[in-house]
């Protein structure tokens, strides 16, 4: 209602600008975090400490599945919120989520780390999984997350950055392609590879993992 | 069968996006979902393979993050906090000059209200716009002055 009132006495003393304001307002998306952030722009810790809340979970998984490691994934997260800290002062609603920006920090700190460390596809520390020994015996729940991991991590970076974000981060195929400086028909391709690969990485134990999925 | 769609499209959607179709691009949702509605059994088939490897991959699911860690990651932000300061510095320096070109804006309008108004009387739309553009207060002090005069 104060809006309206507000924009209806700007049309009638401003019109051209009023009507300018109304058409940048119906193309900006709403961002459920500007509010949000406005505040930590002006030193808020209460909203601060809802935004850590909100989206820690999220950067922690993001920065676990690229790097394959708790610990290191705990670290960028936490640099994803200092800088979130230094910059929100400075951030301008409308061209993007706060979220998508969010998103491309964390992952330019994973893309980063892994590049120092010279980490890259297949160079996974963890032990392949032997398709004998889980023929034999049934997975437990912790060991059925591990294969999934596992197997995330075997795949090239790129492709793996599709699946993280289109998979779990529940990124568009448009804020996936922006993310990862690519087309949409290019992240199209990155997932399509990405999943032969999962689907014949996981496949001698897909009977498991799907039996402990119904029994579990 | 959903318009858009045909059965091409729809395998290399679910090849690249997998089965939960509110992953695949906005614009073909409908389309698809309308497509899946009435395919033949074999398109339901894969699907249904898809699905089931989806769930096999939701498997490395987010764990819900510790309050240690929320801790330790607002106790870092505390840790910033003379970058704050330094933004508070600036937020006053801009408060400053907001002010000084608020005070030329509002006499420019008072001025404008006074010398165009007619009738001599202050309309409620006036009262109004004055209240929106310069707050609750402004409207007050401008009849004063109309009052003294």
């Amino acid at each position: 209602m104060e809006t309206a009132r507000k924009l209806r006495v700007a049309f009638v003393a401003r019109p051209e600008q009023a009507a300018r304001r109304l058409q940048d307002s119906d193309r900006r998306m709403w961002d459920p975090d500007e509010e949000l952030v406005g505040r930590i722009g002006s030193g808020d810790r209460l909203a601060a400490a809802e935004l850590v809340r909100r989206h820690l979970p999220k950067m922690v998984g993001l920065a676990r599945r690229m790097l394959g490691d708790q610990a290191e994934a705990e670290d960028v997260a936490q640099e994803v919120f200092l800088r979130v800290w230094r910059h929100a002062a400075n951030w301008r609603p409308g061209q993007a989520k706060f979220e998508t920006w969010m998103h491309r920090v964390a992952m330019n700190l994973c893309l980063d780390r892994l590049r120092r460390q010279g980490r890259n596809a297949g160079e996974v520390s963890h032990e392949a999984p032997d398709p004998k020994a889980s023929a034999t015996r049934s997975l437990d729940e912790k060991q059925r997350r591990q294969r999934v991991s596992d197997a995330l991590l075997g795949l090239p970076e790129r492709q793996r950055a599709a699946v993280v974000l289109c998979y779990y981060q529940e990124r568009t195929n448009i804020e996936a392609a922006e993310l990862l400086g690519v087309s949409v028909e290019a992240v199209e391709s990155l997932l399509a590879r990405a999943r032969r690969s999962l689907k014949t990485a996981l496949s001698a134990e897909r009977a498991d993992l799907l039996d402990g999925l119904e029994t579990g | 069968m959903g318009t858009g769609m045909n059965e091409a499209r729809f395998m290399e959607l679910l090849a690249s996006f997998g089965a939960e179709l509110s992953r695949w691009p906005e614009a073909e949702q409908e389309a698809a979902e309308g497509f899946l509605a009435s395919a033949p059994h074999r398109t339901k088939d894969i699907w249904e393979s898809e699905r089931a490897f989806d769930r096999i991959l939701a498997l490395d699911a987010a764990a819900p993050s510790s309050l240690f860690l929320e801790a330790k990651v607002l106790s870092r932000v505390r840790l910033s906090a003379p970058r704050r300061l330094a933004s508070v510095r600036q937020v006053l320096a801009q408060r400053t000059q907001w002010l000084a070109g608020g005070a030329l804006a509002a006499s420019v309008a008072v001025g404008f209200f006074v010398g165009y108004n007619p009738s001599d009387r202050i309309t409620s739309t006036q009262m109004t716009a004055m209240e929106d553009l310069f707050g609750s207060a402004s409207s007050e002090v401008f009849l004063t002055a109309l009052t003294e005069e």
